[in-house]
């Protein structure tokens, strides 16, 4: 794999994440490696620094299980498979903690997910940056989702970005599926945040609810980009995305494209974007109230993000992700 | 208690040039009073509420308000709230997310951290929110609701007059408080205010039409045109604006 291999700013995917020019100057990585995978650089790169292990493969076949994977600065990238046999339930919980330590800073981790007929996975995946100001670190998460008919798919994320953190999710859904994925992203000062997401209506039947909010300050960049893809087998899908954002001061940005792509004409499907400035006349009627004004601003920032929260995210992990939104909040920067 | 002495200030938008709403407005609210500011739209009745409480987008450019001898322009709406000023929006928001107990509950304890006082417990504060509901004819669940967050115009204005009860300020301004509420709602609501009457709290009643008064009996009333108080009276001027209008002031001012 070269650097030239790489998406960059002129990748209509990767134009807001360039990830050639994150790379510039750490081509060493790259070399004697293997090539681009047909999967595509975030499979390429969680295969090259595997480390040699291999790809993993897990095989859930019970009920309400929950499996846990953690990465952090200096672990290997996470390579394999993962299938629901029909009918079986479980919870994946992804951790990616970014430290600021001076291991190193590549967080690759790729999946191929199967959801059997009527299987239900939740996966969640709560991307947490505690560096002091700065960090090297690119993190790169992708799933790719088949769901057999009848199957119930509920994603979680939480992002609060890197030098460049990029939180993929691809999903191809059979009769009568069900999805729904919500995220948080939290943009602080020189963190990069995206959010990409693609979800395939591929037969009909298919309900899919996606509800992301994000914030940015001064200096940090979120990036959303959703599709929904109706086939033309994909008649009575139902289909509603919302993605709002609101700019905490000059010189945060967001950078957002919703779309929809539609071949069926039997479909309601609906989509909804925002980026704004928190409404200074909320502020003001909580100032009078009492309140002071960073108290003010962020108690509405934290409601408008909880919002987003699904209601089947059990404690204590609502409360954990509850905690990182608040801690982000308090911190000045 | 509340002394506005030749205040001028204007209303300065983000976009297009600022102007001059009030001109002069010299006003004296001793405590234990209850004052009605009444006007036609557009004389400055929301901008003195919204000058008197801080809100950005305001600039006074000359005169006084003092509160109880200090110097009000000066400090942050927050600083004004702790020392017991108390709005009740013409226009409340709507703050999604936010559940109306859980919001008062934070006023209530900033408050009472800026003045130096302990925290409200938890069983004390249910027991003042239900009396203060049970006082407004609030029903229970609607408290635990984002606030105001799809309420009618009606229950927006019932629920100021709860944060006020429970915030117990001792200067009220009341902002077009009537609107929105029907006969048996504005005598629910004027029945709370009433219960904040006394000795030591002063009160401003900004009103466009006297029916409010019949249930907030004032002590004085003040017509404001262009941006000046243009008569004072006692309550009778009320009834009298009621019959001849405003037209007289307008063409005076």
């Amino acid at each position: 794999m070269q650097l030239a291999d790489l998406p960059s700013r002129r990748t209509e995917t990767w134009k807001w994440s360039d990830l050639r020019a994150a790379m510039a100057g750490q081509e060493a990585v790259l070399i004697g490696t293997g090539a681009m995978l047909a999967e595509g650089p975030i499979a390429a790169f969680a295969e090259m620094l595997g480390d040699g292990y291999g790809p993993s493969e897990l095989v859930i076949a019970g009920q309400d299980e929950t499996f846990e994977t953690r990465m952090s600065e200096g672990d290997a990238g996470q390579f394999g498979s993962v299938t629901l046999k029909a009918g079986a339930s479980a919870t994946l919980l992804e951790r990616i903690a970014v430290t600021g330590s001076r291991l190193r800073p590549f967080l690759p981790a790729h999946a191929r997910i199967t959801l059997e007929p009527g299987a239900t996975l939740k996966r969640i995946v709560v991307q947490t940056n505690a560096a002091d100001a700065v960090d090297a670190a690119l993190v790169l998460n992708e799933a790719v989702v088949t769901l057999g008919a009848g199957a119930t798919f509920r994603q979680f994320v939480l992002g609060q970005g890197a030098r460049l953190a990029r939180i993929e999710t691809s999903v191809t859904a059979a009769e009568g599926a069900t999805i729904e994925m919500n995220a948080v992203y939290l943009a602080a000062s020189r963190r990069h945040v995206d959010l990409t997401s693609r979800v395939t209506h591929a037969a009909p039947g298919v309900n899919t609810r996606q509800l992301v909010r994000g914030v940015a300050r001064k200096g940090g960049r979120g990036v959303f980009q959703g599709k929904f893809l109706v086939e033309r087998a994909g008649q009575k899908a139902d289909a509603a995305m919302q993605h709002n954002a609101l700019l905490l001061g000059e010189g945060a940005e967001v950078f957002a494209k919703p779309e929809l792509e539609i071949y069926a004409d039997d479909v309601a499907c609906a989509h909804g974007n925002t980026a704004g400035q928190i409404d200074e006349d909320a502020v003001f009627y909580l100032r009078q109230r009492g309140l002071p004004d960073d108290e003010a601003r962020a108690m509405i920032t934290r409601a408008f993000l909880f919002e987003a929260l699904p209601s089947w995210l059990d404690e204590p992990l609502r409360g954990e992700i509850e905690g990182c939104i608040d801690a982000w909040l308090r911190a000045s920067s | 208690m509340l002394d506005l002495k030749n205040l001028h200030a204007r209303v300065v938008p983000e976009d297009g040039p600022s102007r001059e709403i009030l001109k002069g407005l010299s006003l004296h609210v001793p405590a234990g009073e209850v004052h009605a500011v009444m006007g036609p739209n557009g004389s400055g009745k929301s901008t003195l509420s919204y000058v008197l409480t801080g809100k950005h987008g305001y600039e006074v450019t000359a005169g006084s308000a003092t509160f109880e001898g200090e110097d009000l322009l000066v400090l942050e709406p927050e600083v004004r709230a702790a020392k017991g000023l108390f709005l009740s929006f013409q226009y409340p928001l709507e703050i999604a997310g936010v559940p109306v107990m859980t919001f008062v509950r934070a006023a209530m304890n900033a408050q009472r951290k800026a003045r130096g006082e302990a925290e409200v417990s938890a069983p004390d504060f249910l027991k003042l929110s239900k009396a203060a509901a049970a006082r407004l004819r609030i029903d229970p669940e609607m408290l635990k609701r984002p606030l105001n967050v799809g309420f009618s115009g009606g229950e927006k204005k019932r629920l100021e007059i709860y944060q006020m009860l429970m915030l117990e300020p001792r200067f009220m301004i009341l902002d077009e408080t009537d609107s929105g509420l029907d006969i048996d709602a504005l005598k629910v609501v004027a029945d709370g205010v009433n219960a904040l009457r006394g000795p030591g709290r002063g009160m401003l009643v900004i009103t466009h039409y006297q029916r409010l008064l019949d249930h907030i009996r004032p002590d004085r009333v003040h017509v404001l045109s262009a941006g000046r108080i243009a008569k004072s009276g006692g309550p009778e001027l009320a009834l009298e604006l009621e019959k001849s209008g405003y037209d007289q002031f307008l063409k005076a001012g």
